[in-house]
């Protein structure tokens, strides 16, 4: 079979492909809309391929190393046994909340605590097809033609996790989602999460990883729905071992007087994160604000793709980036605005700032704006540097050591996302996670 | 400010002033393109058999590339087996002064407002008016050749210095560059051509003015600019076109190159026809410009002003390969009505120390849309490489659209480098502050357009900044209210 050079090839993409033949009877049994988005995914995904070097999102991002290791694609899973130390990994210590374990996207109820709270549904994705919200909003808001994993995620899927957050609900503690990614052999898998949070509700999601075992090469999809008045905190704490990589990506639909944070820190371990956060501000007075903190380390490869679309007037949106780059690590950043004609009135912020401290270490940034209405305010910026010489002096004519003395000022850089941590036992969690990773 | 107003007075009730052509008999290639075109351009301009290699070179690579698709505007379709790709004025033999040259040649200038028959009394300006493709006049030769300067139509160049042009041509653009410049290898008609020798400073400001004429034809220059060691060359450039409702190509390449301690400030200001108010018309000004600063301490600056072209496509670039090399990038572009400007620079840090500044003002009026695209790259060996980018864009009106797309990319954990970006309005509250002084909107508008573009300005030479500041408020009259 012939593919375009903006393809690459592999025997992955052939199971892929195979996969949905096979299982296509078996997608007759699910809500009619699954099937509807999956037949769509599937010709797109079949269109686009696994993106190479030469589409332009991917630039940074070579997948070829990924896809030459043979990954199969995952089966019908039975369920594993995690390990309770495994689930340890992600603790937070302290925190008071209701954990949620994942086990290769399936919703594990066995593992987990099941909040009991009026108006907040729970399920896997294969329990909740006729769930009015589940149908109304599932798959609907990603542009399959312009995100390969997602089409692939879309037509393939076979696990995922239902929230349905009622009217006016407000659910009190945080739910802590821990994702396992766990395999004999290695494996592709595509789990996926529909988020609903209602008119007036308001909810804390921590979503933390873990792997075990063998390769694993895991392409989530998240759909996040944000209804007019909502709330949504939204925390991605990522790390694992160097045998995993993941593609995750995060489609975020806002409507009017809504608010959503995104928190997102990555740490060194994992050898390949690729984010895609998408944003749409779709009514007035939306508010988005995005954090995200990298700290790389090894050979790893952090890539955060984000895009806020601003489509209608009034809005806020703020975006902070920043990543420390260490050994031989590489950091991609590329983050859109997008101010659409009608969409007067809006500020938009975006900044994206990067310490290099490994001598091999790279780093490649595409802020980018594109606006098409004239009354807004928009900025970005973009830095790269490394260590103030100055500062550290200051610090070691003081007495602190240079090891000291230099993650200090890496807690510095990175304060100004964590200060934004609004539940102070994450931003401890993070910030000992900065510690360890710094090591 | 009351005589820009003036002249923004003036001007606004008229159409595209340079919209006139001159009726003086061409001699035209046979339309189309082929490796006979190619033979026949070189052919005419007599040149050397390398030359005709090269340009054949160029014109198999050309036949091999597609055209570019990842642009941010919509490429227009252009036929280029429906051009004549060499028109001259027919001449009989070498001018040797003013008197020589066509009387209704030199009228077109004067109306043009070039300063050729009265350069005397504007000192310091040495003119080499390319008139379509073939130079037709060279002025303050003679004081240039004393200080062993070489400052001629690029033709000449081919004859008298062959070996230099040899030595240079196409080591910054290669002829696989992209396809505008392979294009523009295989069938460049003429141009300029600069050489200035060891520990020189050139004592006037070099200028050219590009002029396309000729229906059906596309341009094709080609200009070469070498600064040896010690020595300092600035070069100015600006186009004027006439109007006509057909579209036109102009695929210049531009190529700089400084040797150790040497200085080139090349500055553009471009007002070719934009097209009129519905977007008809108008140049497609596809452009390759890069500099190389080859040897130590060298130093090359950009400064453009983009006001005209339909469409404007084009990244004057930088390749610091020397240690303590300098790249500048000043750039104000202006779109109105349909017009689309995209533009920005390439910084590439290959020396030790090298530093690079980008200031880029965008104004995009009307349904204008204008995107800055830019790069810059810190090899692994650019140690302590340092870049500062600046890039703003201002929106006159609810139609148009300000795009910014940079690509920043560091290999060397020393280097330090820095974006910035906004894109903001005219605020209310500074044209509320210029009408309470009684300043009408009007005029507060163009004084604030003026001081938001002054960084760039401040970097043209005299002669072009008065110029550029005209353009600037003529290109936005009517846009405001």
């Amino acid at each position: 079979m012939e593919h375009r050079t903006t393809q690459i090839n592999s025997t992955l993409y052939d199971q892929c492909i195979a996969d949905y033949e096979v299982r296509s009877p078996l997608f007759a049994a699910e809500a009619p809309e699954v099937v509807a988005a999956r037949a769509q995914a599937i010709e797109q995904f079949k269109q686009l391929g696994f993106p190479s070097t030469k589409v332009e999102d991917w630039k940074y991002t070579n997948l070829v190393p990924v896809l030459k290791e043979n990954f199969e694609l995952e089966q019908d899973a039975e369920v594993l046994t995690v390990a309770e130390a495994l689930l340890a990994q992600a603790k937070i210590d302290l925190l008071d909340c209701y954990r949620i374990v994942l086990v290769n996207g399936k919703y594990r109820a066995d593992l987990s605590e099941v909040p009991a709270v009026e108006g907040l549904f729970l399920s896997s994705l294969s329990d909740a097809a006729d769930r009015p919200a589940f149908k109304q909003h599932f798959g609907k808001y990603i542009d399959l033609s312009k995100f390969h994993f997602a089409a692939a995620n879309t037509a393939l899927f076979r696990n995922g996790l239902f929230i349905d957050v009622k009217r006016n609900t407000v659910v009190e503690k945080p739910l802590h989602l821990i994702h396992v990614a766990t395999a004999g052999a290695p494996t592709y898998f595509q789990p996926r999460q529909l988020f609903v949070v209602g008119t007036s509700a308001s909810i804390s999601v921590i979503e933390s990883y873990v792997t075990d075992g063998a390769p694993v090469f895991v392409n989530n999809v998240a759909e996040i729905v944000v209804q007019e008045n909502a709330q949504m905190q939204h925390f991605y704490i990522q790390a694992g071992d160097a045998n995993a990589r993941y593609v995750h990506h995060t489609e975020v639909y806002q409507q009017a007087n809504s608010q959503y944070n995104n928190y997102k820190a990555s740490f060194p371990g994992t050898s390949l994160w690729r984010n895609n956060m998408n944003i749409a501000l779709d009514g007035e007075n939306v508010e988005s604000h995005l954090y995200g903190l990298y700290l790389a380390g090894g050979h790893q490869l952090v890539d955060n793709h984000t895009i806020v679309d601003h489509r209608k007037p009034h809005c806020n949106s703020n975006e902070l980036y920043k990543g420390v780059m260490k050994d031989e690590s590489a950091g991609v950043f590329n983050g859109k605005i997008f101010v659409r004609k009608d969409a007067q009135k809006t500020n938009a912020f975006q900044q994206n700032n990067n310490m290099l401290l490994g001598k091999k270490a790279v780093v490649d940034s595409k802020p980018q704006l594109e606006i098409f209405a004239d009354d807004v305010k928009c900025s970005h910026g973009s830095t790269m540097g490394q260590f103030n010489p100055e500062a550290l002096f200051y610090l070691k004519s003081r007495g602190i050591g240079d090891e000291k003395a230099r993650a200090l000022l890496v807690h510095a850089f990175a304060y100004d996302v964590t200060e934004k941590i609004p539940i102070p036992e994450v931003q401890s969690h993070i910030n000992a996670l900065i510690d360890q990773g710094l090591k | 400010m009351s005589t820009d107003l003036d002249i923004l007075k003036d001007v606004s009730t008229e159409e595209y002033k340079y919209g006139f052509t001159t009726n003086i008999e061409m001699e035209m290639a046979p339309i189309g393109l082929n490796e006979d075109t190619v033979r026949y351009i070189s052919a005419k301009k007599n040149e050397p058999e390398w030359l005709l290699e090269w340009r054949l070179k160029a014109y198999r690579q050309f036949e091999k590339m597609e055209w570019p698709s990842w642009q941010n505007f919509e490429m227009p379709s252009m036929d280029l087996q429906s051009i004549s790709f060499y028109a001259a004025p027919r001449k009989k033999a070498k001018l040797n002064s003013l008197e020589e040259v066509d009387p209704e040649l030199l009228a077109t200038f004067e109306k043009l407002g070039i300063p050729l028959t009265e350069q005397k009394m504007l000192a310091g300006v040495a003119v080499d008016a390319v008139f379509d493709s073939v130079s037709v006049a060279t002025t303050f030769k003679g004081k240039l050749k004393e200080m062993g300067v070489i400052f001629c139509s690029f033709g000449e160049a081919v004859q008298e210095y062959p070996d230099l042009v040899k030595k240079f041509l196409g080591t910054v653009v290669p002829h696989t560059d992209n396809i505008f410049a392979a294009l523009n290898a295989a069938v460049f008609s003429d141009g300029s051509f600069v050489y200035i020798p060891k520990g020189v400073r050139c004592p006037m400001e070099l200028s050219t003015y590009f002029r396309i004429n000729a229906e059906n034809t596309g341009q094709f220059e080609r200009t070469l600019i070498v600064a040896d060691d010690d020595s300092y060359v600035s070069y100015l450039e600006g186009c004027t076109a006439p109007m006509r409702d057909e579209n036109q190509l102009h695929a210049a390449v531009v190529e700089l190159i400084a040797l150790e301690n040497a200085e080139i400030k090349y500055s553009t200001v471009q007002n070719w026809y934009p097209g009129d108010k519905d977007g008809k018309g108008g140049i497609y000004n596809f452009v390759t410009k890069r500099g190389i600063c080859k040897g130590v301490n060298s130093k090359i600056s950009w400064t453009q002003v983009e006001t005209g072209s339909a469409i404007t496509w084009k990244y004057p670039s930088v390749i610091l390969r020397g240690d303590n090399s300098t790249g500048e990038f000043y750039s104000v572009a202006l779109t109105k009505n349909k017009q689309v400007a995209d533009t920005g620079t390439k910084m590439y840090h290959i020396g030790k120390n090298t530093r690079s500044r980008i200031i880029s003002k965008g104004i995009s009026a009307g349904e204008g849309q204008n995107s800055y695209r830019g790069l810059v790259q810190v090899g692994s060996g650019a140690d302590n490489a340092r870049n500062f980018t600046q890039c703003d864009s201002l929106l006159i009106g609810d139609q148009c659209g300000a795009h910014t797309f940079p690509y920043i990319e560091s290999k060397n954990n020393s280097a330090m480098v820095e974006h910035e970006a906004t894109t903001s309005k005219i605020g209310e509250d500074q044209i509320f502050y210029l009408n309470q002084r009684g300043i009408d909107t009007e005029k507060a508008v163009a004084l604030i357009v003026n001081g938001y573009a002054k960084e760039v300005l401040n970097q043209l030479p005299m002669e072009f900044a008065v110029e550029a500041q005209k353009l600037l408020a003529i290109s936005l009259e009517g846009s405001v209210g």
